[in-house]
């Protein structure tokens, strides 16, 4: 291209050439009158604030708007007295439940009320066991987090008050390594991903079989989700890198030396956390 | 008089129209009828034939002139509407589409607009040459396309210096510009007037050396000469033997007519509208008019002078030849007597009927009478088309004047998509490559025509 740039003319060639390609394509324009085009029924036009005669904002920071709001775009935010920029609406996992209730109502389906669930008492024996290994210790918290959200799935309020309770620490303090670790997750339903390279190298390095074994242990095919929602099967692209194992991957991280009886493991593991033990 | 207002009044608008229309045709057929017999009207025709005999070069220029007038305002309407309808379609856009099918009559009534709009004269204005200035620049233009062979035999005036007054007269609308510019008692309006002066007397330059090449090879100024030297197949145009010429050719013509990416005369988007800023209502459309056809003018001279004129691209006859056919659609219309008019009586609504009984039962929406408009249309459609290509077939004329036609609005098209696509130069970079590179590659183009055709002079000659 560089020694084609250097002739002259050529740019102006080239720009007459994507002209006369847009000459060709269809066009963009809408008949407005007569055709009306299909706007999401999710969309509100411009927000603006309103203000009264006098100049003043109306808006009394009631928060219905936002909590109205079918696409979750409404927020409000301010500085405090001490000039601090600060959100008005709740904590991030505050957010997080919105949202996931949001997914639910567009989608039509009912909307559990999870700002109730997550405070519901849970079997604390499993988690009273983690505790009395570690010596109830403040100081190896990361290992009882990792070890409640392995037992429990994730990391329900009332098993992060217990922890507080029992061990002493400060809820912000348990909360802030919770929400600092990204494999620590205060939601249920976290869907993991186990991928598989299609490809014909791999298939010949033993990817069938592992295929197989996660077909059985998961109850689907590359592309489908396991029944219980808790894992996706997916293709992933090995890129010809496959020299003596096949490529799987969980989370998208390569898993080296799978089997097909580690792969059915890794899926029943899978499983199994997601199945919300000590719930009711 | 009640006893005529009083009827006259009664009458609708339809009939306060045609009443006195039929009044008048009744008086001319009367007059006509007692002159013929009295032998008034015969004499007067003898002498205007007499007359017409006896200043018939006169007679031919004021019916060409005419004629020619009367082109530029179709082509100028059509020009302006591929303008809209190809720089909408460059832009994705749909374009206009509200007036007529396809937004084709947006340009007409872009006309009525401009009519009706104020025509103003500003104070202080000199008044006469305000007005003269947009009628030089136009008739300049129309005055030029005088010597444009359309198809053989079809020129307004086939001079043997056809190409000298072709630039001679062209070359007048600069002095329309100035006219405009100066007569507008307005700074801006002087300033767009010298500029636009300096921009086309520049490229004047390359625009009359280019095709001295031309000139050298072909041996004449005649127009018709020059297209009837690139007669044969494609590769016999000037363009393969004066590419170089062709390209400063195009680039000065593109100037010459103001068109982007020159068009620093009326940069509308960055600076006041140069010489046409005190302009308004049809002044200011003859303006745009002169520059329409300007664009159709350049168009045509580039076809004539480097892409054959109305010659076809392809030489059909060695081909049909070679595959024994012949084509013959000769139509005797004398001999065919009284079944002619059996035939357009009886076989148009026929075939109009016939056409429609398809559509009637493929389109169960429709009643008959619809489908019977649609079949007329139809009709029409299918019979213009056959008349085209017998016409086609059968006259040299219309055969030119298509592949001509074709040939300049291919050209008008690559203009409209250089503006659809290119930005504007800068007037500094406009007349430093006039002067600083297209005149010398013209005289150079020039020295290398003529060495080559020494050359070739010489080899013949041992």
């Amino acid at each position: 291209m560089s020694a084609l740039n250097r002739i002259p003319g050529w740019g102006m060639a080239m720009g007459m050439v994507h002209t006369f390609v847009r000459f060709l394509q269809p066009k963009v324009t809408v008949q407005y009158p007569e055709e009306i085009q299909e706007i999401s029924p999710h969309h509100r036009g411009r927000l603006i604030l309103l203000y009264d005669e006098a100049g003043n904002l109306k808006c009394e920071t009631c928060f219905q708007c936002a909590m109205a709001c079918p696409i979750e775009v409404i927020d409000m935010g301010g500085v405090d007295t001490k000039n601090r920029f600060h959100m008005h609406w709740g904590p991030p996992e505050q957010y997080a439940e919105r949202r996931e209730e949001s997914a639910l109502r567009r989608s039509g389906r009912p909307v559990p009320d999870r700002s109730f669930t997550a405070w519901l008492p849970i079997d604390l024996g499993p988690l009273e066991e983690i505790l009395v290994a570690h010596d109830y210790d403040p100081r190896r918290l990361i290992s009882i987090l990792e070890q409640t959200q392995a037992e429990y799935g994730h990391l329900p309020v009332a098993a992060l008050q217990h922890i507080s309770h029992a061990t002493g620490a400060w809820y912000s303090e348990i909360y802030g390594i919770a929400s600092s670790f990204p494999n620590l997750a205060f939601e249920p339903g976290r869907v993991a991903e186990i991928g598989l390279c299609p490809c014909a190298n791999c298939s010949l390095l033993g990817g069938g079989r592992i295929r197989d074994a996660l077909v059985a242990a998961l109850a689907t095919d590359v592309g489908g989700v396991a029944p219980d929602g808790s894992v996706r099967f997916v293709a992933t692209e090995c890129g010809g890198d496959s020299r003596d194992e096949p490529l799987v991957t969980l989370d998208g991280q390569p898993q080296p030396g799978m089997t097909a009886d580690k792969a059915r493991e890794l899926a029943e593991s899978l499983r199994a956390a997601a199945a919300r033990p000590g719930r009711a | 008089m009640s006893v005529i207002s009083r009827p006259w009044n009664r009458l609708s608008l339809a009939g306060k129209i045609i009443l006195p229309l039929l009044l008048l045709l009744v008086l001319l057929t009367v007059g006509l009828f007692v002159g013929w017999q009295i032998g008034l009207i015969p004499g007067v025709l003898d002498i205007g034939a007499q007359l017409i005999n006896a200043n018939i070069d006169i007679v031919r220029f004021l019916l060409a002139a005419t004629a020619i007038l009367l082109v530029t305002i179709p082509v100028a309407f059509v020009i302006i509407f591929m303008e809209m309808k190809v720089i909408a379609f460059l832009a994705s856009r749909i374009g206009p589409n509200r007036t007529g099918p396809w937004g084709t009559l947006s340009s007409v009534f872009h006309g009525f607009k401009v009519l009706a709009k104020e025509d103003f004269t500003p104070t202080g204005a000199d008044a006469p040459v305000f007005t003269l200035a947009p009628i030089v620049t136009y008739l300049a233009s129309v005055m030029a396309l005088l010597v444009i062979p359309f198809a053989p035999g079809l020129v307004g005036l086939d001079m043997n210096i056809g190409l000298l007054y072709f630039f001679a007269v062209s070359g007048l609308t600069v002095v329309g510009l100035m006219m405009g510019g100066w007569s507008s008692f307005n700074k801006y309006s002087l300033l767009g007037g010298l500029r636009a002066a300096a921009q086309i007397i520049s490229y004047e330059l390359p625009l009359l050396l280019a095709p001295v090449g031309v000139i050298m090879l072909a041996g004449t100024l005649s127009l018709n000469q020059i297209v009837l030297n690139q007669s044969g197949w494609f590769w016999d145009w000037y363009v393969f033997q004066q590419p170089l010429a062709f390209i400063i050719f195009f680039i000065a013509a593109t100037a010459e007519g103001n068109r982007t990416p020159f068009d620093l005369t009326e940069a509308d988007s960055e600076i006041v509208a140069g010489f046409a800023t005190e302009y308004s209502g049809m002044r200011f459309g003859f303006f745009f008019f002169a520059e329409y056809v300007n664009v159709f003018i350049l168009s045509a001279l580039s076809v004539v002078l480097f892409f054959g004129g109305w010659n076809a691209p392809i030489d059909p006859r060695p081909i049909l030849d070679l595959l024994n056919v012949s084509i013959n659609p000769a139509i005797d219309l004398a001999g065919m007597g009284i079944w002619l008019l059996w035939g357009l009586v009886i076989g148009v609504p026929l075939l109009i009927v016939l056409l429609a009984l398809p559509i009637w039962m493929l389109k169960s929406s429709w009643s008959f009478l619809t489908s019977l408009i649609v079949a007329f249309v139809l009709f029409n459609v299918i019979a213009v088309g056959v008349i085209g290509i017998w016409m086609f077939l059968s006259f040299e004329v219309v055969v030119g004047l298509f592949w001509f036609l074709a040939k300049t609005f291919t050209f008008v098209f690559i203009f409209v998509w250089m503006r659809g696509t290119l930005p504007r130069v800068r007037i500094d970079q406009l007349m430093g490559f006039a002067w600083k590179w297209m005149v010398e590659i013209a005289l150079l183009n020039i020295f290398v025509t003529a060495g080559a055709i020494l050359l070739i002079q010489e080899l013949s000659r041992r």
